[in-house]
């Protein structure tokens, strides 16, 4: 009997009993271990049978694990931008993807214009930078946050609008170094930190942390 | 697991002050009804603070996951492969969900309809293996972590993060306002992203120390270790690093419009890839180039000075 008959044939005595899977499991550790396991489980499952019913704190860690998920929806969907997202903080789980998103964007951006720099220094005439707008190479609105912020923290409302304010301002000083010297690899960096920071903000609006 | 639940006693608060005298006039009688509707409200809210114990046997380099709206998160190392956990909770409109899942603890404090910042609020004492993988969430209490040599992840909006005595470590903290500090992080790799919280590491060294902020300052004392990276930068928060004598590193400090100060000899460095504008950058060696630390300075609006330590007394 191979390795494999062995297993096919768990299917009908799971304890490993008959005498042809007796003188398998002898001579093969693997399948030896592999049977203790199954063994194990399937006693562990009859105790199972035998437990109490559950308390109401499991089934409420349940139904928060479900509802991280997105598996289950407590409340109605209400009024978003964003129509596909439907509990008040699920869309906030795209952000990791967005964010990511957003920075390999501006990689792209940040490459491509010091590629098109590089072509220009070897004597190819003078670069022409390709502004990409915000929206387009980040993704994040920037309304979008508020008007969530306004609905679920009001009182956050205008902390959040002079953090973004902020973050803008260093993606565009760090962008007008970036354009007067694109060879600049520090200040591309700068670049990429800029934008770090405004994706930071949009994460720790909307993470779960926020009440 | 064990819970142990014990409402706070309230008989202190009661007998803190005692009212006496036959003849009150109509001022005293206010008085005496706002002070009966505070020490009601301190009462009931006292009553409802519940402290409930939780502990988890666990194997080497477990996780911690803690996930806490309102409230401090403090993280300490403990004798044994066990966490501990001590929660003061402040009321019933916040509950306690724990789980062990595999070799990894998480905790979620559970708001219920109706929780704010003080009815929603539980803070956490924790004992963690010091190999623990920590990861801590709040957005408005101080999260601190001592003593641990697992990876350590901090993050709040307005957190006040404290970190110290960290060994071999990856430290990741975000913040959105909420001070920084690190202390005595000894071969961390450590990343710092705060948008206006002001950052403060005290001997902080390791193969990575980059710090990325807004509009915060950036403060570093510190031998800047040996063949480290060290990158701190920000938008308009002025960034100062204060450095003994004995320190070996090679510093480049480049403000696009803020002042840059160097308070210490630097042998130039002949080969600068941007322009060293006097006043606004500089670029040298300062002690032993062979196992001198790579330091960068950035700003663009604040200011940067890098000054040497004074002498002890």
């Amino acid at each position: 009997m191979t390795c494999v008959e062995l297993e096919q044939s768990l299917a009908e005595v799971e304890n490993g009993s008959r005498p042809e899977q007796q003188v398998h499991l002898k001579n093969c550790p693997k399948c030896a271990a592999l049977v203790e396991e199954l063994l194990v489980i399937a006693g562990a499952a009859c105790e199972l049978r035998a437990a109490h019913e559950p308390s109401p704190r499991v089934w409420n860690s349940i139904e928060i694990a479900l509802r991280q998920e997105g598996l289950i929806r407590p409340q109605p969907p209400r009024h978003s931008l964003l129509p596909s997202f439907g509990s008040q903080w699920a869309w906030a789980r795209w952000l990791a993807p967005v964010a990511a998103a957003l920075l390999i964007a501006v990689g792209i951006y940040v490459r491509q214009h010091s590629n098109s720099a590089n072509f220009a220094h070897n004597d190819v005439g003078p670069a022409v930078a390709q502004p990409v707008a915000d929206l387009e190479i980040a993704g994040l609105n920037d309304d979008d946050l508020l008007q969530e912020i306004a609905q679920q923290s009001p009182a956050l409302q205008a902390e959040y609008t002079d953090h973004l304010r902020r973050a803008n301002e260093y993606i565009q000083d760090a962008k007008a170094v970036v354009a007067a010297d694109p060879n600049d690899e520090d200040a591309r960096r700068s670049l990429m930190e800029a934008y770090q920071q405004k994706a930071m903000l949009f994460e720790l609006a909307l993470d779960r942390s926020l009440p | 697991m064990e819970a142990i639940c014990c409402p706070t006693s309230i008989t202190q608060v009661r007998n803190s002050k005692g009212f006496s005298g036959n003849h009150m006039s109509g001022r005293t009688i206010q008085l005496v009804a706002i002070g009966a509707v505070v020490v009601g409200m301190t009462t009931g809210m006292l009553v409802a603070e519940t402290h409930k114990e939780y502990r988890f046997n666990v194997g080497p380099k477990a996780g911690l996951s803690v996930n806490n709206p309102y409230g401090s998160i403090s993280v300490k190392p403990s004798p044994g492969n066990i966490i501990i956990i001590n929660a003061v909770i402040a009321s019933d409109k916040v509950e306690v969900d724990n789980n062990l899942v595999g070799n990894r603890v998480e905790i979620q404090s559970h708001l219920f309809a109706g929780a704010d910042a003080q009815s929603g609020r539980v803070d956490y004492e924790i004992l963690a293996p010091a190999d623990a993988s920590v990861t801590l969430h709040s957005s408005s209490g101080t999260l601190h972590a001592e003593k641990l040599h697992g990876d350590v992840t901090l993050e709040g909006a307005g957190a006040t993060v404290d970190v110290r005595d960290i060994s071999n470590a990856h430290v990741h903290v975000k913040t959105l306002n909420g001070a920084v500090t690190l202390t005595n992080v000894q071969d961390g790799h450590v990343e710092i992203d705060s948008l206006s919280g002001t950052v403060t590491l005290n001997s902080v060294t390791g193969p990575l120390v980059q710090v990325i902020s807004t509009s915060g300052g950036i403060n570093y004392t510190g031998d800047f270790g040996d063949r480290g990276e060290y990158r701190l930068t920000s938008h308009s928060g002025d960034i100062e690093a204060i450095v003994p004598d004995s320190t070996s590193a090679d510093v480049s400090a480049r403000s696009v419009r803020g002042e840059v100060h160097d308070d210490i000899h630097l042998q130039p460095n002949p080969h600068p890839s941007f322009a060293l504008t006097d006043g606004r950058a500089f670029w040298g060696t300062m002690g032993r180039a062979a196992v001198s630390s790579t330091v960068v300075l950035r700003s663009f609006s604040g200011k940067i000075h890098l000054r040497k330590r004074a002498a002890k007394p």
